[in-house]
């Protein structure tokens, strides 16, 4: 078998895993284990847009949260101030993300490396701040509840979220649709362009490329991918919370990219799996859960810069590589 | 004045109490291989980082073909066709030989299509093929670029400067560094370049110099000290003092003259 052929069927039963989820899982563990896997692929966003920052242009943000929390509310607030309906509600929470991600990331990509996650950092908490203050539009810290509209309506007979099965699949869709979106751009001259100017700022000016323009446009996709992010996860738990923009969960985000590996498609969802499999599985036997999340994140950081999907392309290489030579 | 391909009036660069570029006046003229020479911090790099737009000039002017180009840039700059390579080698350290050159010459063009794969450009996969084979580079095509022996990324750093089809090409210390035999190659490159693009080559091998160039600038302090053809420069008393040296004639050889 080819290193194609092998990797192309890895992903093939990974994929058919993934679409099987709804009924195998509640099989062998439970029901509750479909819902960890749904915000598994949720937050695999939020760590999709810091790789795709960190990770393809090289800029480091602390501040993702802030786009994960404004596509967040723009579900909240569409669906409980505003009466939007479902696809209005979930439209408004990712264009609000996208809106905020252009007018911070004006001024944010004129900085680079500490000065930008500094910068990123301080957006996010103005924000944090402003929406704990005006409760009666956000609800502060409780947040906002609501109850959701349909997603599709036939004639009589509605379909919403809340048939778990079709929720399931509502997410992995989304999610799916993004990964595949950013695999495009990746491979698209943009990508290149990005690559570019992450490797060698100075020198990709010199051949052309408008840097601020490019870097730009890389920081407001990253708020798109956050925004979708934040907006299921609204849709998932029904309420939105100012509590998510808190730069911890920006920070999280960093850290499941990085383990997962930046730099490469899926790093961000094998992170994201893997801290949050050890925080469902061991949060509830033993307190200090935390622990291992930072001893697993120094080891990687430490023996593996690329991550997870690093150490498995060693290994992939080793056993291909390997047996020809 | 029209066949001038890049001019400068008063040009003129300070840091701090420093005048690294001095009211530096000078005319190019197209179809020339021109040299700057000069001893250290004579002001060659930061007369081609004025121009290349990395610096903004505190006086004067630039006229690239007779169009202003002061103020602009570094990417505008770049786009009307005037391309550089640097002193300390500079490339794409993490994608490959080809990407390196794929991307340098799509820069050119506009825009970047999000999500077209790059793959499918085929007439920007086939000018990267042409010039991996001119260079010489082929056979390390899928090399993370970070990865390639020095010589090689030089000879990189000359392709992407090739591919990117400029109109007046700035070389600094194009050999810096190489081996005998790697100087020799990139010579030969940079001479058959120079029958399609105009080049200014700051360079410090007098050897290489005085084999390439058609017109040599000596710059000192910020300043023009003297110009004209190897054969005047190597007679000129004053470049002699300033800069060839005290040493005697066998200064012509060495590599690294000192100030």
């Amino acid at each position: 078998m080819s290193r194609r052929a092998f990797e192309r069927s890895i992903f093939a039963a990974f994929a058919l895993l993934m679409l099987a989820v709804p009924w195998i899982v509640p099989q062998f563990l439970g029901s509750f284990w479909v819902s960890v896997i749904a915000e598994i692929l949720i937050w695999s966003l939020l760590a999709a847009s810091v790789n795709l920052l960190f990770g393809y242009v090289g800029l480091l943000s602390f501040g993702q949260a802030l786009y994960f929390g404004f596509g967040m509310y723009g579900v909240g607030i569409g669906i409980a101030h505003l009466g939007l309906s479902f696809w209005p509600a979930f439209a408004l929470g990712i264009v609000s993300a996208i809106a905020m991600a252009l007018v911070s990331g004006v001024f944010a990509v004129r900085l680079t490396w500490h000065y930008f996650a500094i910068i990123t950092v301080v957006f996010s908490l103005i924000f944090y701040f402003l929406f704990l203050t005006i409760k009666p539009i956000t609800g502060g810290d409780d947040g906002i509840n609501f109850s959701l509209p349909p997603t599709f309506t036939f004639g009589e007979t509605e379909l919403t979220l809340a048939d778990a099965t079709f929720q399931y699949f509502f997410i992995l869709f989304f999610v799916t649709l993004c990964f595949w979106l950013m695999h495009r751009v990746i491979a698209s001259p943009l990508g290149k362009a990005l690559m570019a100017i992450r490797d060698n700022d100075v020198r990709a000016s010199l051949i052309g490329l408008n840097t601020y323009v490019l870097r730009l446009v890389a920081f407001v996709m990253a708020g798109f991918l956050a925004g979708v992010s934040g907006a299921l996860f609204a849709l998932f738990g029904r309420y939105s919370s100012a509590s998510y923009m808190f730069y911890h969960v920006s920070g999280e985000a960093v850290v499941w990219a990085i383990v997962g590996g930046t730099g490469t498609l899926l790093g961000p969802f094998v992170g994201t799996g893997i801290f949050i499999l050890v925080r469902e599985v061991i949060s509830s036997q033993w307190h200090h859960h935390l622990l291992i999340v930072g001893v697993i994140a120094i080891l990687i950081v430490m023996f593996a810069p690329r991550g997870f999907v690093g150490l498995w392309r060693n290994l992939v290489d080793r056993v291909f590589n390997g047996g020809k030579a | 004045m029209s066949d001038a391909v890049l001019r400068t009036e008063g040009l003129t660069k300070r840091f701090g109490g420093l005048v690294a570029v001095d009211g530096v006046d000078l005319e190019f003229e197209t179809g020339r291989v021109h040299a700057i020479i000069g001893p250290n911090g004579a002001g060659k790099t930061t007369f081609f980082n004025v121009v290349s737009g990395m610096h903004a000039a505190d006086a004067g002017r630039v006229f690239f073909a007779g169009q202003d180009i002061t103020g602009l840039k570094p990417h505008q700059i770049s786009r009307r066709g005037i391309k550089r390579t640097m002193q300390i080698k500079s490339v794409f350290p993490n994608m490959s030989v080809e990407d390196n050159l794929w991307i340098t010459a799509k820069a050119g063009q506009g825009f970047l299509h999000p999500f077209r794969p790059a793959a499918k450009f085929t007439g920007i996969r086939e000018k990267v093929e042409r010039t991996l084979e001119q260079v010489g580079l082929s056979a390390v095509a899928g090399q993370v670029a970070g990865t390639l022996a020095y010589g090689n990324m030089a000879l990189l750093e000359i392709g992407m400067a090739l591919i990117s089809e400029p109109k007046l090409l700035l070389l600094d210390e194009p050999i810096c560094g190489m081996s005998p035999v790697e100087t020799e190659n990139t010579v030969q490159k940079i001479r058959a370049l120079s029958r399609q693009v105009d080049i200014i080559i700051i360079e410090h091998d007098m050897e290489v110099v005085f084999g390439i160039a058609d017109d040599i600038t000596v710059m000192a302090q910020g300043a023009v000290l003297a110009r004209g053809t190897p054969q005047a420069i190597g007679a000129d008393e004053r470049v002699r003092e300033a800069y060839l040296g005290r040493a005697g004639d066998d200064a012509l050889d060495e590599d690294e003259p000192h100030a």
